[in-house]
C-alpha cells in the first residue's frame, strides 16, 4: 500500500514538472498480472517496437510476477529519486513504474533513429582515400575509430559534463605512444571541470585552460577516422564532444597545416610535391598582398624597369593609394568567402558569379582597382585555401593583414619583418607545454 | 631532449647576419694582400675561445648558466665579469640597431625617418625577447629554413662577375694588419655570438660537438664575405666602399629575374637574421638584470625598459662617424669579454672541481 502511494506521488510530481511536454508519453500496460506504467519521450523512443521487445523478453504467460520483476531488474536500473528519473527520461530512457511493488526501473529502449548515417566528409575532402566521416553521435564516432584502430593500445575514457544538462566527452589516446604528462594534464583539467557546460570548441578550449586569444587553433579538427588514427599513433590526444561531428586533436602543430595522412596514399614523390605545394601556398598567401603594396607604393625601384612601368600602367587612373585599394578588395573577397559559406547551396553559385563579375571585370573597367591587384588577390585567396584544415586557413588569412600593414609602412622591409613576426608568433605558441613548432618525437617521450 | 640543432641554426644564422655586414669592410681595410691570413687567424681565435669556453662550462652542472657561475664565485668576480658583459651586450645592440637602420635608409627606405626604422626593429625583437629563449631559438629554425637557401643562392650567384686574378698576391709580406684598428673591429663578428652558449645551458640543452660543427660551417661565410668583393672589384676599388659585399651583390645581373636588385633580398635576409640576434642579446641583457639586480620585476617590463634605453641612445647618435667611434670603444670591451670570459670560466671550473675533490 505504501508503495502505491509513493508511486502516485512520484508520478504526479513528474507530471507537474514535465507533464506539459506533448511528447511525454504515458502508457499503462499489463505484463502478466502486474500492472505497470511506461513513461518516456515519444520523440526519442520508438514505443511500438520497444513494447514489442519488452513483451518478447518477459514472456508473460509462463512466469509469475516475481520472475517478471527479476527479469526487469536484469535489463534495467532501479531509480528512486525524482531528479534522476527526470534526467533519465530526457536522456531517452524508458521508465517503468511498477505500482504494486513501488519500484521504478529505467531501461534502454529502441531509440528513434535521429542520427545521420555515416557519410563522406563535408569539409575534409579527399580524392583517393577512405570516405567515411564522423557524425554527431559519440558512440558511432568511437566505433568508427575502433574499426580503424583495432588494438588494445587504444584507450577510451568517457566523461559527462554539465549539471542541468548532460554532455558527453570522450578522451582517446594510444597507450604506448602518448606522452604521459600530456594525458595527465588533460585528464586533470577534464576532471576538475566536470560541472562546466560544453557546447562549442570555445568551451572546450576554456575547460582545458588553453589560451583564449590565440590566433592559432590549439586543436586540430578532422572528420576522418584515418587522420585521427595517424595522430593517435603520433602520440596525440583526441577528444570527441557529443553532437560535434569532428575529432579534436590535441595539440596541433605547424606541420598539420601541410601534411595529412591521406597524402601517403599517393606515391612518395607526389606526396612531397603536394606538401611542398601547400607550403608555397601558405607563404604566397602571407606575402603576396603585402609585396604588391610594397612594390607599388614604397619600393618600386626594386622591380625591373619594364616591369615597374607595366605595373604603373595598370594602376593608371586608380584614385587611391595602393594600401586602400588592397584593403578594399580584400574585404570584398572575405565577404564573398563568408557569404558562400552562409548561403544555401542552390544560391551559392550566384554569389560566386556575381562576385566574379564585380571583382574581375567591373571594378577594373571602372578604374577602381588595378587589374594586377585582382590577379594578386585571386592568387593569394586560392593559395590560402591549399592549407589543410579550415581553421588553419583562417589563421593564414588573418596573418596576411599583419604583413600587409607593415608593408604599407616599411615597404619590402615590412614584408620581411611581417614574416618574421609571424614566425615569432608561431614559434612562441605552446599547447599544454608542447610547442606548436615541435620537432619530430617531442610529443612522445614522457 | 637534445636541442643541439636549434643551437646550430642559431649559431649559423646570427654569424651570417654579423659577418656579411661590416666584416668585409674591416678586413679589406686592414690589409692589401693575402686576406685569407687575417681571416684564418681570426677563425683560429674563434675556435680557441669556443673550445676553452665550452670546456670551462663543462666543469659545471647543466643547470648552472654563466650568471650563476659568476655570482657563486663571489661578489668581486661577479662584478668584474657581469658588468662588462652587460655593457658589451648593450653597446653591441646599440651598434647593430643603429648600424642596420642606417643601411636600410641608405639602400631602400630613403624617405622613411631613421627613428621609425629603429622602432620597428626594436619593437619586433623585443616582442620575441619577451616570448622567451625557446621561442627565439624556434624562430631561428623557421628563419633558417625560409631564408638561408636564399643567402646560399646569392653567395653562389655572386661569383658571376668574378675575376680570379684578384686573388693575388696570396701571401702577406708583413703582418701589418695587427697594427690596424679595423682588424680588431672585425672581431665583432665572432665576439658577439658565442656567449649565448653560456646562457642557454639550462633551457636548451646542446652537445658541444654540434656547436663546433656549426662553427666549422661558418668558416666559408667568413672567407666568401671578404673574397667575393675582392674578386669582383679588386682590392683597390673594394677598399673604397663602406659596404663592399653589398655592392658586390648589387653587381649581379640576372636577366630572368623579375627583380632588379638582388641586394634587397640579400640585405633583408641579413636584417631578419640580425633581428634574431638583437632579440637574443636583449634576452641575455634582461637575464643578467633580472638575476642580479631586479629579480622582482617581470622580464616583460625589463625588456621594454632596455629597448627604450637602446632606442634613446640610438637617437643621440647623429651620424655614421659616431657609430664607428662607438664601435672602436666597443672593441676594448669586446676583447676583455671574448678572452676574459672563457678563460675565467675555465679557471673557476677547475677551482670548483678541485674544491669538490677535496670535499
Amino acid at each position: 500500500m505504501k508503495g502505491l502511494l509513493f508511486m502516485k506521488s512520484l508520478l504526479s510530481e513528474i507530471n507537474k514538472s514535465i507533464g506539459k511536454n506533448d511528447d511525454l508519453y504515458k502508457w499503462s500496460q499489463d505484463f502478466g498480472n502486474i500492472q505497470v506504467v511506461l513513461v518516456g519521450l515519444s520523440s526519442l523512443i520508438d514505443f511500438p517496437k520497444t513494447i514489442q521487445l519488452l513483451e518478447g523478453q518477459i514472456q508473460t504467460v509462463r512466469h509469475s510476477s516475481e520472475v517478471i520483476v527479476q527479469q526487469l531488474h536484469k535489463i534495467g536500473k532501479v531509480k528512486s529519486e525524482k531528479k534522476e528519473i527526470i534526467e533519465a527520461i530526457f536522456e531517452g530512457e524508458l521508465i517503468i513504474f511498477i505500482d504494486e511493488l513501488g519500484l521504478v526501473i529505467s531501461i534502454d529502449p529502441v531509440p528513434k533513429t535521429l542520427n545521420r548515417s555515416i557519410e563522406s566528409p563535408s569539409s575534409d575532402n579527399n580524392i583517393q582515400g577512405p570516405l567515411s566521416a564522423f557524425n554527431e553521435d559519440l558512440s558511432t564516432n568511437i566505433g568508427l575509430l575502433r574499426k580503424e584502430f583495432s588494438s588494445v593500445e587504444l584507450q577510451v575514457s568517457s566523461y559527462t559534463f554539465g549539471n542541468s544538462q548532460k554532455k558527453g566527452l570522450s578522451l582517446l589516446y594510444c597507450k604506448d605512444q602518448v606522452n604521459n604528462k600530456l594525458v595527465e594534464n588533460v585528464t586533470k583539467q577534464v576532471e576538475s571541470n566536470l560541472d562546466k557546460m560544453l557546447y562549442t570548441i570555445q568551451d572546450v578550449t576554456k575547460m582545458l585552460g588553453l589560451p583564449k586569444y590565440s590566433l592559432i587553433s590549439s586543436f586540430n579538427t578532422t572528420e576522418s577516422p584515418q587522420e585521427v588514427y595517424s595522430n593517435l599513433v603520433k602520440g596525440r590526444v583526441v577528444l570527441f564532444l557529443d553532437r560535434l561531428p569532428y575529432a579534436l586533436i590535441l595539440p596541433s602543430t605547424l606541420w598539420d597545416m601541410f601534411a595529412i595522412r591521406n597524402d601517403e596514399n599517393y606515391s612518395f614523390v607526389i606526396m612531397i610535391a603536394l606538401r611542398l605545394l601547400r607550403v608555397i601556398g601558405a607563404i604566397t598567401a602571407l606575402v603576396l598582398p603585402g609585396l604588391y603594396v610594397a612594390l607599388v607604393a614604397v619600393n618600386p625601384e626594386m622591380l625591373r624597369i619594364e616591369l615597374a612601368l607595366s605595373v604603373a600602367k595598370t594602376r593608371e587612373g586608380v584614385p587611391y593609394p595602393a594600401f586602400v585599394e588592397v584593403i578594399l578588395m580584400l574585404v570584398i573577397l572575405e565577404l564573398i568567402i563568408e557569404a558562400s559559406v552562409r548561403l544555401p547551396k542552390s544560391i551559392g553559385p550566384t554569389v560566386t558569379m556575381v562576385g566574379g563579375i564585380v571583382l574581375g571585370q567591373a571594378a577594373v573597367d571602372a578604374r577602381l582597382v588595378s587589374n594586377l591587384l585582382i590577379i594578386i588577390l585571386a592568387a593569394s585567396t586560392i593559395a590560402s585555401s591549399t592549407i589543410v584544415g579550415f581553421q588553419n586557413s583562417f589563421t593564414i588569412r588573418i596573418f596576411k593583414y599583419n604583413t600587409l600593414v607593415l608593408a604599407s609602412i616599411f615597404g619590402v622591409l615590412g614584408v620581411f619583418t611581417g614574416l618574421f613576426l609571424v614566425c615569432a608568433y608561431i614559434a612562441s605558441k605552446t599547447t599544454l607545454g608542447i610547442p606548436y613548432l615541435s620537432v619530430k618525437g617531442e610529443m612522445k617521450s614522457g | 631532449m637534445d636541442k643541439s640543432l636549434y643551437v646550430v641554426f642559431m649559431y649559423i644564422v646570427s654569424h651570417a647576419g654579423l659577418i656579411l655586414f661590416l666584416y668585409p669592410e674591416n678586413i679589406i681595410a686592414s690589409t692589401t694582400q693575402g686576406h685569407w691570413v687575417p681571416i684564418v687567424i681570426e677563425v683560429f681565435v674563434h675556435f680557441f675561445i669556443l673550445t676553452v669556453f665550452l670546456k670551462g662550462l663543462n666543469y659545471f652542472p647543466k643547470q648552472n648558466d654563466l650568471i650563476t657561475i659568476y655570482t657563486s664565485a663571489g661578489k668581486i668576480i661577479a662584478f668584474l665579469f657581469l658588468v662588462p658583459i652587460f655593457l658589451y651586450f648593450l653597446t653591441s645592440n646599440i651598434i647593430t640597431v643603429r648600424g642596420y637602420s642606417e643601411i636600410i635608409t641608405i639602400v631602400f627606405l630613403s624617405n622613411t625617418p631613421l627613428w621609425a626604422i629603429m622602432v620597428v626593429l626594436l619593437a619586433i625583437s623585443s616582442y620575441l625577447a619577451i616570448k622567451g629563449v625557446e621561442a627565439i631559438f624556434r624562430t631561428g629554425v623557421l628563419i633558417f629554413i625560409l631564408l638561408f637557401p636564399l643567402i646560399i643562392f646569392i653567395l653562389v650567384i655572386s661569383f658571376q662577375n668574378v675575376d680570379w686574378h684578384y686573388v693575388y698576391p696570396l701571401w702577406v709580406e708583413d703582418f701589418s694588419f695587427f697594427s690596424q684598428s679595423s682588424y680588431y673591429k672585425s672581431y665583432f663578428a665572432i665576439g658577439g655570438v658565442f656567449l649565448f652558449l653560456g646562457f642557454i645551458r639550462a633551457s636548451i640543452p646542446y652537445k658541444n660537438k654540434y656547436v663546433l660543427i656549426a662553427a666549422t660551417a661558418v668558416i666559408p661565410i667568413f672567407l666568401l664575405s671578404v673574397y667575393i668583393p675582392i674578386l669582383v672589384f679588386g682590392q683597390a676599388t673594394a677598399s673604397t666602399f663602406l659596404y663592399p659585399f653589398v655592392l658586390a651583390v648589387d653587381s649581379i645581373n640576372l636577366t630572368w629575374f623579375m627583380f632588379d636588385r638582388m641586394t634587397m633580398f640579400f640585405l633583408l635576409s641579413i636584417i631578419i637574421f640580425i633581428l634574431l640576434f638583437i632579440s637574443l642579446v636583449l634576452w641575455m641583457i634582461v637575464r643578467v638584470l633580472s638575476k642580479c639586480i631586479a629579480p622582482s620585476i617581470k622580464p616583460f617590463y625589463l625588456v621594454v625598459a632596455v629597448s627604450l634605453l637602446i632606442f634613446i641612445i640610438c637617437l643621440f647618435i647623429p651620424s655614421w662617424k659616431d657609430v664607428e667611434q662607438l664601435f672602436l670603444w666597443n672593441t676594448i670591451l669586446r676583447f676583455y669579454v671574448i678572452l676574459g670570459v672563457p678563460i675565467s670560466v675555465v679557471i673557476l671550473g677547475i677551482k670548483s672541481r678541485l674544491e669538490g675533490d677535496i670535499k
